[in-house]
């Protein structure tokens, strides 16, 4: 096996992000095809083609779109192209070398599920893809691609590029609505759902920039060729956000159950010279990090991922080689989700700054040998009790490294120092 | 009507109910910082888990609807650890303040340890450090880093006084209330955010430092503010009263009252009363008995012509006491000389929307009905005819024992003193009425918190209530002051005492000083 191109076929042409170069290549193709379907039709293609969202929870979409209320009223589309979780950046190049892929995989959607109006949520670092979009759409409504009765249809739709501020949580699908609304950008009570009462209070359906863009090719080419690819839970191909250390970082579009190993090896280039391969984790900053030797066994499927306590997530896959101090590099994760964890619910807002003291004590040499196992008490105990998930997404990379990794943490404890660097926190960040 | 089972208590609901309002109403103890019946769902404190049936995991009761036939239970060890670790969560940064905290006793941190907590701390960082003593505005003052940021007082002033003052700004630890830029919490209703904190994070300026509330009693009574009658709790000792908090009436004041009705404890201390009776006559002013003074006004009101004989009634007495003194004047001295004074005129029929009425007294309803039972329709015009004539030559008057409501009150009391005899039943002192010339008993009467009685508010609602507890133990009800006026027998005690020495207490005078030891309130540099 190797890369399959579905969505990245034409990324190496500069010419792709516009929309001549997008049409040259089938772009704008598979929409009037779409707009003489039935919506339920689309609906019932994406259902088929298996396709799960790709911002991280791995939802399958058709099955969210089904949640929508079958009636008249008016409804969202927004796609998440906040892309925050650390180690992901594939969202990014897809909107900075393909924006009308996109855009196009919008109109079909929105059109599926009858939505008018879409909004683009784009980190504010995003500056370049958000001049992309803004180029792109600006094509697309002169092009009558996008606005009233598209393509003659009758269908209208509207679409426009909201810019965030940077925060993590509104990626999280309400922290995102909320932050759209005007509103501090924090997640919403569940239910209700978005589905049923999202932006504005009104049905919406939020989607990832892999998943919206996906939705062009399941409608041209079919289910049944979509599913050619991947497992049979975990259909289609994926890009995966490779970073760490290894020789070729970079975004890798895989089929999904391709060999962890085969991603970081042949893709990856490898290991640096003279280094082996330590640990990796494979789905974004929040998924539990595997073992060298969990890696040996790992697919980039969502099944193979979830029977090695980890998860696919993002597909952000994060390469550590035995250079690497865990105690470090968990100190640096703490202080990430202790900083943007919204705060409003309480095991979340105490629990992120709490791990981080402790792991910051240790770090300063002030730990205790029983801090090993408060961390992992508070981390479980932040589990499964918040409103959304980042309270998890905090636990879990603890309860993996120090768990994983224990004696670097007891050697630290004892000496003061990093077991694998044999520096002091001082040293190591000066 | 859905069924459930709450910790194995068969319990029927009203369809839409959600957990923890059906186990806060069946008497269910379940832990809870951010729910409040008065306001929209938070699930933010994550306090309220509890196990359902079929589900692994622990859920929040506040946020989860029953359905017909849930098996609902949070008695079991993996609710009361989740309880447990929610509560230390609210704990590790918050600071140790109790001995000096206004909440203590009365705290949600420390009832719930009691319950859940009582282990050993493992909190061993340093805790956040966060604003103290900030000044909110003219009634509140926020503790930053006593507050749980359960956002009971955002959403009040989002979803119940509508103005929008208070906010949480930053993230995670950092997390702190405040004011929008440029706002202060002020608003008509801004006390309530004091008492819906669950912990002392929010105090109120004109209670805090002034009592530890464990030496506090509370008793039900209604607010004598205004024509709503808001059902509030009077919290008392033996140095007096010192706040009025709302009590819960779905008919009439939900879970709320107002910032005014709050002041209504103050003019019943003793520090504003009448203590004894005072009169004048040729020789100036002599102090006396309450029972005595009215007493030697049943002689003068024996001698009168019944023609010359007129009684003043505010409406802030109870209907007990107008059926009483109506029934009095009209039967014994044969007279419907008897008026309605009625203050503000203009503003009496406005409304706030929420509870604030333009009527500042709390039984118009059961004067008027009391009046209109007795046949009763004279006119103030009528008595400042008489007045000015001469034919009114004596008049017994109920004046108003919130006189901060009265505005006219010296006007009407220079007009009222043109009368040979004037007999002024009031609760407290007043200047304008120790100023005044000629024959006058000032004989004093008890306020609402100290007698039982009926108000009936600008609904019609008729509201009962009983007496919290005596304050001047001298002073009459109009009840007994008729009688007495009457030439009736009454014992009635006439030596200062029982509840309530009246020469104050060497504490009750450092009190004092306390209180007009007004705080510096700076907002610390952020
Ligand atoms: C803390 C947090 C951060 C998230 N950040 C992102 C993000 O940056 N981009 C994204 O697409 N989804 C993110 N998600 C997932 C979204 O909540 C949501 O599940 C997703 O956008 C749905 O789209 P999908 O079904 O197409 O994956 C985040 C979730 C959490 C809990
Ligand atoms: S879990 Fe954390 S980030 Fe999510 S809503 Fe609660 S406090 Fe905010
Ligand atoms: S808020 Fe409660 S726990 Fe905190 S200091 Fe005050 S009394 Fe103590
Ligand atoms: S000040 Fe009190 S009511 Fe307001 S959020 Fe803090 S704890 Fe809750
Ligand atoms: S009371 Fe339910 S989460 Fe606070």
């Amino acid at each position: 096996m190797s890369e399959v191109k579905v969505l990245t076929e034409f990324y190496h042409l500069p010419e792709f992000q516009t929309l001549a170069g997008y049409k040259a290549k089938g772009g704008y193709e598979t929409l009037p095809k779409a707009l003489k379907m039935q919506p339920q039709a689309i609906i019932d293609e994406v259902k088929a083609s298996g396709l799960r969202g790709r911002g991280g929870a791995g939802f399958p979409t058709g099955m969210k779109w089904g949640f929508l209320p079958k009636n008249g009223e008016p409804r969202y589309l927004l796609c998440n192209a906040d892309e925050g979780e650390p180690g992901t950046f594939k969202d990014r190049m897809m909107m900075e070398r393909a924006p009308h892929q996109l855009i196009e995989g919008m109109i079909i959607s929105a059109f599926a599920v009858g939505s008018n109006k879409g909004y683009i949520y784009v980190r504010g670092e995003y500056v370049y893809p958000i001049e992309c979009l803004y180029k792109a759409l600006k094509e697309a409504y002169d092009a009558g691609l996008l606005g009233k009765n598209i393509l003659g249809s009758g269908f209208d739709f509207d679409l426009d590029v909201y810019r965030g501020a940077g925060a993590y949580i509104c990626g999280e699908e309400t922290g995102m609505i909320s932050s759209l609304e005007g509103l501090k950008g924090q997640p919403k009570l569940k239910p209700p759902f978005p589905a049923v009462q999202g932006y504005l209070r009104k049905p919406t359906i939020v989607n990832n920039v892999e998943t919206l863009a996906a939705v062009t090719y399941i409608v041209r080419d079919g289910a049944a060729t979509y599913r050619k690819h991947g497992t049979e839970k975990s259909a289609g191909t994926k890009l995966f956000s490779l970073s760490g250390n290894v020789m070729k970082p970079g975004n890798y579009e895989v089929p999904l159950g391709y060999p962890l190993m085969d991603l970081i090896m042949k893709e990856g280039g490898g290991m640096k010279p003279g280094r082996r391969l330590k640990a990796v984790i494979p789905g974004g900053s929040s998924a539990p990090v595997l073992t060298a030797e969990e890696v040996g066994k790992a697919n980039l499927d969502y099944e193979s991922l979830a029977g090695l306590g980890t998860m696919l997530g993002s597909g952000a896959v994060i390469v550590i080689d035995d250079s690497q101090c865990m105690v470090d590099m968990l100190g640096v994760l703490s202080h990430f989700y202790a900083h943007e964890s919204c705060g409003q619910c309480t095991p979340c807002r105490e629990g992120t700054g709490w791990l981080n003291k402790i792991l910051h004590s240790i770090l300063e040499g002030r730990g205790r040998l029983q801090d090993i196992d408060l961390l992992i008490k508070v981390a479980d105990n932040m589990k499964g009790k918040t409103i959304c998930a980042l309270s998890d997404a905090a636990a879990l990379p603890v309860l993996s490294f120090v768990t994983k990794f224990r004696d670097e943490f007891e050697f630290y404890v004892r000496e003061g120092r990093s077991k694998v660097k044999g520096t002091t926190y001082a040293e190591m960040h000066h | 009507m859905p069924k459930c089972t709450i910790n194995g208590k068969e319990v029927e609901v009203k369809e839409g109910t959600s957990i923890i309002k059906a186990m806060v109403d069946s008497g269910e103890r379940i832990a809870h910082y951010c729910w409040h019946d008065g306001l929209s769902v938070a699930g933010v404190c994550r306090l309220c888990m509890v196990e359902i049936e079929g589900n692994p995991r622990v859920q929040i009761a506040c946020n989860t609807t029953i359905t017909e036939g849930m098996k609902i239970n949070n008695t079991s060890d993996k609710v009361r650890d989740a309880v447990k670790w929610g509560l230390d969560f609210h704990l590790i940064n918050h600071p140790l303040d109790c001995p000096i905290c206004d909440q203590a006793g009365e705290c949600g941190l420390q009832d719930q340890y009691m319950e859940y907590g009582k282990y050993d701390p493992e909190m061993a960082e340093h805790k956040q450090k966060k604003h103290k003593v900030v000044d909110l505005g003219p009634t509140v003052v926020l503790d930053s880093e006593r507050c749980i940021l359960c956002s009971r007082c955002v959403r009040f002033t989002e979803e119940v006084s509508k103005t929008n003052e208070l906010g949480i700004f930053n993230r995670g630890d950092r997390s702190e209330i405040g004011t929008h830029d440029g706002l202060e919490l002020n608003n008509k209703y801004s006390l309530n955010t004091v008492d819906i904190c669950p912990v002392g994070a929010l105090t109120s300026k004109d209670f805090r430092f002034r009592q530890r509330v464990w030496y506090l009693k509370d008793a039900e009574t209604v607010c004598n503010g205004c024509s709503t009658g808001c059902n509030i709790k009077a919290y008392y000792n033996r140095e007096g009263f010192f706040r009025v908090k709302p009590s819960y009436n779905e008919k009439v004041n939900g879970h709320w009252m107002c910032d005014e009705g709050r002041d209504v404890y103050k003019f019943v201390n003793q520090e504003h009363r009448l203590l004894k009776a005072q009169v004048r006559g040729a020789a100036g002013w002599t102090e006396m008995a309450a029972g005595a003074a009215a007493k030697k006004a049943s002689e003068v009101l024996k001698a009168a012509a019944a023609d010359s004989i007129a009684l003043v009634l505010t409406a802030q007495y109870t209907v007990e006491e107008y059926d009483a003194i109506v029934s009095t004047f009209v039967n014994e001295f044969k007279t419907k000389k008897i008026f309605f004074w009625i203050n503000n005129k203009e503003s009496f029929d406005e409304f706030d929307g929420l509870l604030i009425r333009g009527d500042k007294n709390p039984n118009t309803k059961g004067l008027l009905k009391v009046l209109e039972k007795h046949g009763i329709t004279a006119t103030w015009n009528e008595l400042s005819a008489g007045l000015a004539s001469g034919s009114v030559k004596t008049v017994v008057v109920a004046g108003p024992e919130n006189q901060a409501v009265f505005k006219d009150f010296a006007e009407r009391a220079k007009e009222l003193s043109k009368a040979q005899n004037l007999i002024w039943l009031q609760a407290g002192k007043n200047e304008a009425l120790m100023s005044l010339t000629g024959n006058v008993w000032l004989i004093p009467t008890k306020t609402f918190v100290e007698k039982d009685g009926t108000f009936i508010n600008f609904a019609g609602l008729e509201q009962k209530f009983k007496k919290v507890t005596t304050v001047v133990s001298e002073a009459l009800t109009l009840t007994e002051a008729s009688l007495l006026m009457a030439g009736k027998n009454l014992a009635i005690p006439t030596a200062a005492q029982p509840f309530m020495p009246n020469n104050q207490r060497v504490d009750q005078v450092e009190l004092e000083a306390r209180k007009k030891n007004e705080f510096v309130f700076r907002r610390g540099s952020l």
